[in-house]
């Protein structure tokens, strides 16, 4: 609860940024300036091989999210992922150099 | 720029993948600079911020003439706001997250990491700081300064990790190196502008803004 407090309007932030990014988002995908053409990496293989190999490629897993079909969905989930993977990650950093130092 | 799992030769991924552990190792030591301040845990939120909008400009894809499209990398963005090695950790965790949705392969993730992470975020923040030497022979503002400096360094930045990636298409027998290489430069040379642009952009808007984000300003040396 201290850190939300000490740190209220940084998460202020981040909220109103992670919402302009989902509107962002949903105004992409509506007016279609999104792409949803082949990157470079995608169009090289595609040029060499066809679209069809690039789709059966072996891979040894199946990522545990690849049922989010829906890319608004898929966006939510991954920016609320992040935030929440990054800050744990350099919150422990924190803590642990802070210790260090003591 | 995200390689698929089956794409490397088990050798090429292993090798990336541990000079990826090596980089990332060597960077928590190095990333101590930023928690040395007595109200360093301020600064986490924001490392938040950043990683949504990494995500977020990673997963919007803009169109590229040619029928193709390209987005935001932003290894040199993250190295310019937080540190060259701390971009190689931060790069790491986002490319777990995107592997988790099929954006990158599991096996890759050292690949993509080496490309995006190591020659995206520190060698493109060396290539800022080499032109931010030379822009201070002019006469220019500091905030234009670095904001010019990162336009190029990111753009060139880039064209390396999509030529480095090239050859690590070829060392793996995917597709021979005199196809591989100058496709991926070629390709790159276009997306490139997207990032040089968004990248130069979001550090302006900072600087303005909030300079004290900028974590190496003094190491850039913007005087």
């Amino acid at each position: 609860m201290s850190f939300i407090k000490r740190n209220k309007w940084p998460l202020i932030t981040i909220l109103i940024i992670i919402i302009t990014l989902m509107f962002a988002l949903t105004v992409g995908f509506t007016i279609g300036f999104l792409s949803e053409n082949p990157d470079g990496l995608e169009r090289v293989l595609i040029d060499y091989y066809g679209e069809e190999w690039l789709d059966n490629l072996f891979s040894p897993w199946i990522p545990f999210l690849s049922w989010l079909n829906n890319d608004y969905i898929a966006g939510i989930v991954g920016i609320v992922l992040s935030v929440a993977v990054l800050m744990g990650t350099f919150y422990l950093f924190s803590h642990f150099k802070k210790r260090k130092l003591k | 720029m995200h390689l698929p799992d089956g794409l490397l030769d088990p050798i090429t991924a292993i090798v990336l993948w541990v000079v990826t552990i090596a980089f990332m190792f060597f960077g928590y030591f190095r990333i101590g600079r930023i928690f040395e301040k007595e109200d360093s845990e301020k600064i986490i939120p924001y490392i938040g911020v950043l990683a949504a909008i990494i995500f977020a400009f990673q997963f919007v894809n803009y169109p590229i003439p040619g029928g193709t499209s390209g987005h935001l990398v932003g290894g040199t963005l993250i190295a310019i706001i937080l540190g060259p090695w701390a971009s190689v950790i931060v790069l790491f965790l986002i490319l777990v997250i995107q592997s988790l949705f099929g954006d990158g392969g599991i096996t890759a993730l050292g690949a993509n990491t080496f490309n995006m992470g190591i020659i995206g975020g520190i060698i493109g923040f060396y290539l800022v700081m080499l032109f931010v030497k030379v822009l201070n022979f002019t006469s220019l503002k500091k905030e234009l300064k670095l904001t010019i400096a990162t336009a190029i360094g990111s753009y060139l930045a880039i064209i390396l990790a999509s030529f480095i990636c090239g050859i690590e298409i070829a060392i793996s027998g995917t597709i021979p190196i005199q196809f591989a290489v100058p496709a991926m430069v070629f390709w790159h040379s276009l997306i490139g502008i997207g990032e040089g642009i968004i990248s130069a952009l979001i550090v302006f808007y900072i600087y303005k803004t909030k300079p004290d984000f900028i974590t190496t300003e003094s190491i850039l040396g913007v005087i």
